[in-house]
């Protein structure tokens, strides 16, 4: 029977054809739709997780209390000792020690002394381990204004208006002035390879980003970290399981009262992270319903025209004395075929369009024009699991509706005057 | 025209279910679009009228020295406030705000802030400065809530604060926290204290001098002041209209997906539509319509799914976008990390403009993709039609 | 007659006192050898230096450990301060907001070093009373600002009655609040002079165990070169 129906399908092709096509384009949109809203809205998150928060940090208690001044004197000391730690615990995971501090670039004259000096935001990440992927995740080359990034250690990148500003190029040597943890002046000389622009004012106004080593030479924290963000192998931060993570890191040290323990915070425990995440999931919930719904109709809508096109074709398979109740099974298998054959090319087409995009990007700077680059000029989706189910929701289901909801009419339909119709 | 009109209203009413499951969606896009776009709007009026009420007025002057990103600038950017202001300070169109070093001692931790001087009796920002008048044996200071949380002060705390006068001589006082106000515009509150004018003049030693003078009236003509760099307001907003630039292009894109949706719905139908009334073409034709008549009627009937689904969307949409501007919408963007004004709930704004631009870009899509179809029936053989031959 | 005599010899000039103070703890020049120890909230470190110093306008420092400080070189001439860090070869001129940052993460802050004017010269004083610190009798001078430029609006020193040296001072604030206070300690003759060896700075509106400061030893009147106070010394 189900063979029978398959090659009926099969061979003919406007009962085939038609539907699978629009049922295909509509799963795409619908999944296309999800990835794209994931990743838009997911965007300032994402965002704020690869430059601050990471999905996870691990600071140590005192640290945490006043992160937002990063106060490196109470900065991690056993870096890889709680890296191999978070290893074991999080084999899944990636850390990046990270150590925020200000300092002052001072750039010197022909006679070493100082020709021009500014106050900077420095950013200590491994840019040179040829594991870490701090540089994909800062977007460091994408980044790049002119130079190159850091290939040995001692050579910095700084943010291009500030180059200016302080009349620097790469190549030039420049001296940062700061303080080490414990409080005292240091001066560590640097070459820069390379300037940056962010695209964020605060940012692009005045900071330089050193290699982690080299910022912990100048800070005199061996084997330190201000923080060890911790990135979900997936790259997109899912609160729940982030928030779980933390607290079964943190009950390992729940009965430890030192203040240097280390503890860790999801991004959404950080900052004024807690409602944007909660508002995000809402938000992305609420369209991708909207999405499902609008599509629900419009392939409900396909079922009944499918029924409607076959109208000529069940009024003869009636006239010829097929039982009502078979030709309306047939059709809702026929149905099932048609939504799952439409919803698996939908859901290919449509991972592979969001896959694309995720990839390269929606290029918007066309639509910014003459917006100083401070948002991401760039859109891109995000592909997550349900994004392999979720189109089969309206794809398989609605057009299942639509076809059985058409077929009803079958029932109504008078033999007597079925005869009457087919000659018309 | 008028009848074909008719004609299409009677198709299509009579097609039942299946035009109003087009019709549903295609008001969807109608209803989604509107209100998207107005949050967007109501995003963007909600960040700069939060700038004007809090920070900016309709505009500035800045010390020509003064960068809001360089605090030790802060030391030298100030001057006494020209005398061509003086009037309008008096009559309460401008306000002069002095902006210096300082640090803050809650619980024996130091915090680096700025201290603001603002006349208490100024009008022009909603900031309660009425309150920098109580009556204290201590200074009374206003804070922002961003503050409030990173110092973990309450209305009420006292707390030490220090900083040096012009001649680098230490002071410090403790100041009574007389109000904490909440503005969405974090420049305006992290790490900022609030002090009267003149006490803070006083302190520093630094009478009738300025570090920024924000005005009341945009309108009038802004002369340059030698020392002073004007800004505009449309300067100060720059950050807030680039956002919701990116915002709006993310956006359009959602939408274009949307009314994709709803097109593949109306061109399916229409395909189906000529596909099943083949004989109904072929009458025409034989009645003496031409083939062009006949396909404008085919595409009058696919665009009036527009004009339905804009008066479902009238129906249940308007109640809803009208609840909606009067209760807002909870954004979830949190953009305070980049200094920027964005309040957590927004309230959408609906223009003429947006409206008209929306029903005008729906109607027209709908028109095209019900028109691309119908061309086939210029092909059509009319008798073979007529006669309900499949063509 | 005698009557007079015992007034002022108990309530002695409080610029006298201070200028009596002057001839204990300033010299011609001196070479000293110090450690401090800064009481962080983590840990305590030890920095140990060794300083050249002619008057109170010239003064060369080296610091001698822990290794990462060893050979960093400080030199201040008048109102000027620069500092040599040999790992990056490089001498900085420390001014304006630099000069509020701490010296080696002490409680004291680099300008507070700069200050070279005498009290007498920009304070005025006057005898408040008498206290008892840590056992010695104390003359308590209030010392108020005479002129604008200061950063320190008044202060008020503790000395030592029979030795002439001082035992506390405490920094006020334009307000009157106390700022920082300085105690003195170990107090030693040397070359027939009374000299405090130990001294602990605190930031009063901080947090913390302030910072020791220890002379370990200290020679007065010595032959110093002129050459020890240029800034191509600090180079070399």
């Amino acid at each position: 029977m189900i063979k029978f129906l398959l090659k009926g399908l099969l061979r003919d092709k406007s009962r085939s054809r038609m539907p699978v096509i629009v049922v295909a384009i509509g799963v795409t949109l619908t999944v296309f739709m999800h990835a794209y809203i994931t990743g838009f809205m997911g965007d300032t998150m994402e965002m704020n997780a690869r430059f601050s928060y990471g999905h996870v940090t691990v600071m140590t208690r005192a640290y945490a209390e006043e992160a937002e001044m990063n106060p490196n004197d109470l900065a991690i000391l056993n870096t890889q000792e709680l890296l191999d730690e978070l290893n074991t615990q999080f084999p899944d995971m990636e850390w990046a020690p990270r150590i925020v501090f200000g300092g002052l670039v001072d750039v010197p004259d022909q006679t070493g002394e100082t020709r021009t000096q500014g106050p900077a935001m420095a950013m200590g990440v491994d840019m040179l381990s040829p594991t870490s992927r701090e540089i994909e995740r800062l977007g460091l080359e994408k980044s790049l204004r002119s130079g190159t990034l850091p290939s040995s250690s001692g050579e910095i990148l700084i943010s291009d208006e500030f180059a200016l500003k302080l009349g620097v190029e790469p190549g030039d040597q420049a001296t940062l002035i700061g303080s080490t943890m414990a409080g005292a002046m240091s001066m560590e000389n640097f070459i820069i390879a390379g300037t940056i622009s962010f695209g964020i004012e605060l940012m692009d106004r005045g900071s330089i980003i050193v290699d982690l080593d080299d910022a912990r030479m100048a800070l005199d924290m061996y084997d330190g970290a201000g923080m060890i963000l911790g990135f979900t192998p997936g790259g997109y931060y899912n609160n729940d399981e982030s928030i779980a993570r933390a607290a079964s890191f943190n009950e390992t040290y729940a009965d430890s009262d030192d203040e240097f323990a280390p503890v860790m915070k999801a991004l959404g425990q950080q900052g004024m992270m807690g409602p944007y995440v909660e508002l995000t999931e809402v938000w992305s919930v609420l369209i991708s319903l909207i999405f499902i719904l609008a599509m629900s109709l419009v392939l409900w809508n396909s079922g009944l025209l499918g029924g409607l096109r076959r109208y000529g074709e069940i009024g003869v398979r009636l006239a010829m004395g097929e039982e009502k109740r078979h030709v309306y099974g047939s059709m809702i298998i026929e149905s099932v075929f048609i939504g799952l054959t439409g919803s698996v090319i939908g859901t290919v087409v449509g991972l592979s369009f969001a896959w694309i995009i995720q990839v390269y990007g929606i290029d918007i700077s066309g639509m910014m024009e003459g917006a100083s680059i401070m948002m991401p000029s760039e859109i891109r989706t995000r592909i997550t699991p349900p994004d392999y189910y979720l189109g089969f929701i309206p794809g398989v289901f609605s057009t299942v509706l639509g076809t059985a909801l058409a077929g009803i009419s079958i029932y109504k339909r008078q033999t007597a005057k079925l005869f009457k119709e087919l000659e018309a | 025209m008028k009848l074909a009109i008719k004609l299409a209203y009677r198709n299509l009413i009579g097609a039942g279910l299946r035009t109003w499951l087009n019709v549903l969606v295609l008001s969807f896009s109608f209803v989604i679009i509107i209100w998207l776009n107005g949050v967007m709007k109501g995003w963007d009026y909600q960040a700069k009228n939060d700038m004007t009420h809090y920070e900016i007025g309709a505009g500035q002057y800045w010390h020509q020295d003064y960068d809001p990103f360089d605090p030790f600038t802060l030391a030298e950017s100030h001057a006494p406030v020209p005398a061509a202001f003086k009037k309008e300070i008096d009559n309460g169109n401008m306000i002069a705000i002095l902006k210096v070093q300082g640090s803050i001692f809650p619980q024996g931790r130091m915090l680096p802030v700025v201290l603001r001087g603002i006349d208490p009796k100024q009008g022009i920002l909603k900031i309660p400065t009425h309150q920098l008048d109580t009556v204290t044996d201590a200074i009374p200071a206003i804070i922002g809530g961003m503050m409030a949380q990173s110092a973990k002060l309450k209305k009420g705390d006292r707390v030490i604060i220090r900083w040096r006068d012009d001649n680098g001589t230490f002071d410090a006082t403790e100041i009574l926290i007389s109000e904490i106000f909440s503005s969405n515009v974090p420049s305006a509150e992290a790490n900022q204290v609030y002090l009267s004018m003149k006490t803070l003049q006083d302190m520093m030693l630094l009478p009738e001098h300025a570090t920024i003078l924000t005005f009341a009236d945009a309108h009038e003509p802004r002369p340059d002041i030698s020392g002073w760099v004007h800004k505009p307001r449309h300067v100060l907003t720059k950050q807030v209209d680039d956002m919701i630039k990116t915002k709006t292009a993310g956006q359009s894109i959602m939408y274009g997906i949307l009314l994709l949706l709803a097109m593949l719905a109306i061109f399916d139908t229409q395909v189906l539509s000529i596909f099943r009334r083949q004989k109904e073409i072929g009458t025409y034709v034989a009645l003496g319509y031409t083939r062009k008549e006949v396909v404008m009627l085919f595409t009058v009937e696919g665009s009036m799914h527009a004009v339905l689904a804009a008066m479902a969307a009238t129906i249940y949409g308007l109640p809803f976008l009208l609840w909606q501007a009067k209760v807002g919408w909870t954004m979830p963007i949190d953009t305070s990390q980049f200094g920027m004004a964005i309040a957590q709930t927004l309230y959408p704004v609906y223009t003429v403009g947006l409206v008209l631009t929306t029903v005008l870009l729906v109607t027209l899509t709908t028109a095209v993709v019900s028109y691309l179809p119908s061309r086939k029936i210029a092909k059509m053989n009319p008798t073979e039609a007529l006669r309900g031959k499949l063509q | 007659m005698a009557f007079i005599n015992t007034t002022t010899f108990s309530q002695p000039n409080a610029n006298a006192l201070l200028e009596k103070v002057d001839e204990n703890m300033a010299s011609e020049n001196r070479i000293s050898e110090s450690t401090m120890i800064i009481h962080g909230r983590r840990d305590s470190r030890t920095i140990t230096a060794r300083t050249w110093s002619v008057g109170t306008e010239k003064s060369f420092t080296e610091y001698l450990s822990p290794a990462r400080e060893q050979g960093t070189k400080m030199l201040k001439l008048e109102d000027q301060l620069w500092i040599y860090s040999p790992s990056t070869d490089r001498t900085i001129q420390i001014s304006g907001h630099m000069l509020r940052q701490s010296v080696m993460g002490s409680d004291l802050s680099y300008e507070d070093m700069m200050d070279t004017r005498k009290l007498t010269d920009v304070y005025d004083a006057r005898l408040e009373g008498e206290e008892t610190i840590g056992g010695r009798p104390t003359w308590v001078v209030h010392l108020q600002a005479r002129v604008d430029d200061i950063a320190y609006h008044s202060r008020k020193i503790w000395i030592d009655t029979e030795r002439y040296v001082p035992l506390k001072e405490e920094l006020f604030a334009k307000s009157g609040q106390l700022l920082k206070q300085t105690t003195f300690s170990e107090v030693k003759q040397i070359d027939g002079r009374w000299f405090p060896t130990a001294m602990r700075f605190k930031d009063m509106l901080k947090q913390g165990d302030g910072t020791e400061f220890i002379i370990t030893s200290i020679q007065f009147n010595q032959d110093i070169p002129e050459h020890m106070f240029t800034k191509a010394v600090l180079r070399r």
